[in-house]
C-alpha cells in the first residue's frame, strides 16, 4: 500500500469507520513504516486530548424549565396572538409617555438596596416562576378577562391585587393563580409577551424585610418591584429588562 | 395537538437537551446565544416532530441545533455590522468560566477549549460532532449536509490543526 492513499485511511481507522478486513491491512501496514505509525500515534493522541477534555456542558435547570414550559404551551393555542401583533408598534410609543408621566408620579419606586431578606425573596419568587412555567402549573383560573380574573382572588387571599387590562399594549392576561411564597398566601396574575410569561406578585407592603431593590436580575430572569395601594408589587420575567420595565409602567399607569 | 404527542416528544427528545446546549454553546460561543437558540431549536423540534421518523432523536434535534446556530450567527453578523467595531473586540470564548485564569490556563483542559474554540466554523462543528458527541461520519455528513468524503477531510484538516496548536508532534519528540 502506497503512505499517500493511506492517509485518510488512517483517519478511518482510528474513528472506527473501516470494514474489518482493510482495518486489519492498515494495521499490517503500519508495523511495517515507521512513517505512517508515528504520523498514526500523533492522530491518536490528538483525538485523545480532545474527547477526554472538552467540556460537556449541562444544559442550565432554568433553561430546562423554561423549555418544557414554551414546549407545553406551544402545543396548546396560543393567547390572543393577533391582538398582540397589531398593537406591537403602537404599544412602545406609549410606553415612552407612559415612562416619563411615571418618573413624575407618586408611585414610591424604592431605592436599591440589596439586603439578605431581598436575596431570599428573589429566590422564592425564582423558584415559584421557574415551577409556574412546568405544564400544568401557570394558573388556576385561566382567563383573559381581568373581570374573570380578578373576583378569583376573593376569598382565596387577603388582599385584592390590581388586573389592568393590557391587551392594547401587547401584554395579554392569562390568568391568575395562589401561589404560597414568604410564608404567605399571595395572589398572582399572569401575563405573556411574545414566548415570556410574566408573572405579577402581590403583598401587602407592611411586610416585613429590608427595603428591596426596584430591580434585581438572577440566572438570566429579571424582576421589578414597586409599590402601590398599600401593596408591594414584583414582576417576574425571562423577559429583557426594558421590556419588563416597560410592562411596570404600563401596570402602575392602567390600574 | 394531542397529550400523547406533547408527551412523547418529551419523552424522546427532551432528554437529549445538554448534548443541545452542549453543541450550540460551542458553535456559537457564548452562554446566553446558546440557551436562547436551543430554546428556539426545541420550538422548531416540536413543530416538525411529524417529520421525525423515528431514527437516532438525539442526531435529529443535533441538526436542528446547527441550522438554528447557523442563522443566529449569521442574524449576529448582520447586526454587527450596522454597529462597527465595538462587538469585534469582544473576546470570544471562554471569558464565563475565567475566574481562576492562571490556574484555568495551565489545565490540559483549557488549552483544549481554547484550541477548539480558535478552529474555524466549519472544522470546529465537525471536530464537536466526532469527538464530543461521538457521532459516525455518515451522521455527521447528514446534519452538516456535506458527502462523507468531504467530512473525512475536515475533520483530519481539523485534527492537523489541534496536533500544532497542542503542540502534540513537539511533546512526542522530546
Amino acid at each position: 500500500m502506497l503512505c499517500d492513499a493511506c492517509q485518510s485511511a488512517l483517519e478511518a481507522r482510528l474513528d472506527g469507520e473501516l470494514a474489518a478486513d482493510e482495518a486489519r491491512e492498515i494495521d499490517r501496514h503500519l508495523a511495517t513504516c515507521p512513517a505512517c505509525a508515528r504520523q498514526f500515534a500523533t492522530l491518536g493522541e490528538t483525538r485523545r486530548l480532545v474527547s477526554e477534555n472538552a467540556m460537556r456542558y449541562t444544559a442550565p435547570d432554568v433553561l430546562k424549565a423554561r423549555i418544557r414550559g414554551a414546549v407545553a404551551r406551544a402545543a396548546t393555542p396560543p393567547v390572543a396572538a393577533d391582538t398582540r401583533r397589531k398593537t406591537f408598534r403602537w404599544w412602545r410609543e406609549v410606553a415612552a409617555g407612559v415612562a416619563i408621566a411615571i418618573a413624575s408620579s407618586a408611585v414610591t419606586f424604592v431605592a436599591a438596596r440589596h439586603s439578605e431578606a431581598t436575596y431570599a425573596a428573589a429566590d422564592e419568587l425564582l423558584a415559584s416562576h421557574i415551577r409556574s412555567l412546568m405544564p400544568g402549573h401557570l394558573t388556576d383560573v385561566p382567563s383573559t378577562e381581568q373581570h374573570t380574573v380578578k373576583p378569583w382572588f376573593n376569598g382565596r387571599v387577603d388582599l385584592s391585587p390590581a388586573v389592568p387590562n393590557l391587551d392594547k399594549a401587547g401584554f395579554p392576561l392569562v390568568g391568575g393563580r395562589a401561589d404560597y411564597i414568604r410564608g404567605r398566601v399571595v395572589p398572582v396574575v399572569v401575563y405573556a409577551r411574545r414566548r415570556h410569561m410574566i408573572n405579577v406578585y402581590a403583598w401587602p407592603s407592611s411586610s416585613p424585610g429590608g427595603a428591596p431593590p426596584n430591580d434585581l436580575s438572577r440566572n438570566g430572569y429579571h424582576f421589578v418591584m414597586w409599590r402601590s395601594g398599600g401593596i408591594e408589587y414584583w414582576a417576574v420575567s425571562d423577559l429583557n429588562a426594558a421590556e419588563l420595565h416597560a410592562f411596570v409602567a404600563m401596570f402602575v399607569a392602567a390600574h | 395537538m394531542s397529550e400523547g404527542h406533547l408527551q412523547r416528544f418529551e419523552r424522546v427528545v427532551l432528554p437529549h437537551l445538554d448534548d443541545a446546549y452542549t453543541l450550540a454553546r460551542y458553535l456559537l460561543r457564548d452562554e446566553h446565544d446558546a440557551q436562547d437558540v436551543v430554546q428556539e431549536a426545541s420550538l422548531r423540534a416540536l413543530r416538525y416532530f411529524d417529520s421525525y421518523s423515528g431514527g437516532d432523536a438525539r442526531a435529529w434535534l443535533l441538526a436542528i441545533v446547527r441550522n438554528c446556530s447557523l442563522t443566529w450567527r449569521k442574524r449576529q453578523w448582520t447586526d454587527d455590522r450596522t454597529v462597527p467595531f465595538e462587538d469585534d473586540m469582544a473576546i470570544p470564548a471562554n471569558d464565563d468560566d475565567a475566574p481562576d485564569a492562571a490556574a484555568v490556563q495551565a489545565s490540559e483542559q483549557a488549552r483544549v477549549q481554547q484550541a477548539i474554540a480558535s478552529l474555524p466554523d466549519e472544522f470546529r462543528e465537525v471536530i464537536v460532532l466526532r469527538e464530543v458527541q461521538d457521532l459516525s461520519y455518515r451522521e455527521i455528513g447528514d446534519i452538516v449536509g456535506v458527502p462523507i468524503g468531504t467530512v473525512m477531510s475536515r475533520l483530519a484538516r481539523a485534527r492537523k490543526r489541534l496536533a500544532v496548536l497542542l503542540q502534540i508532534d513537539a511533546r512526542e519528540a522530546s
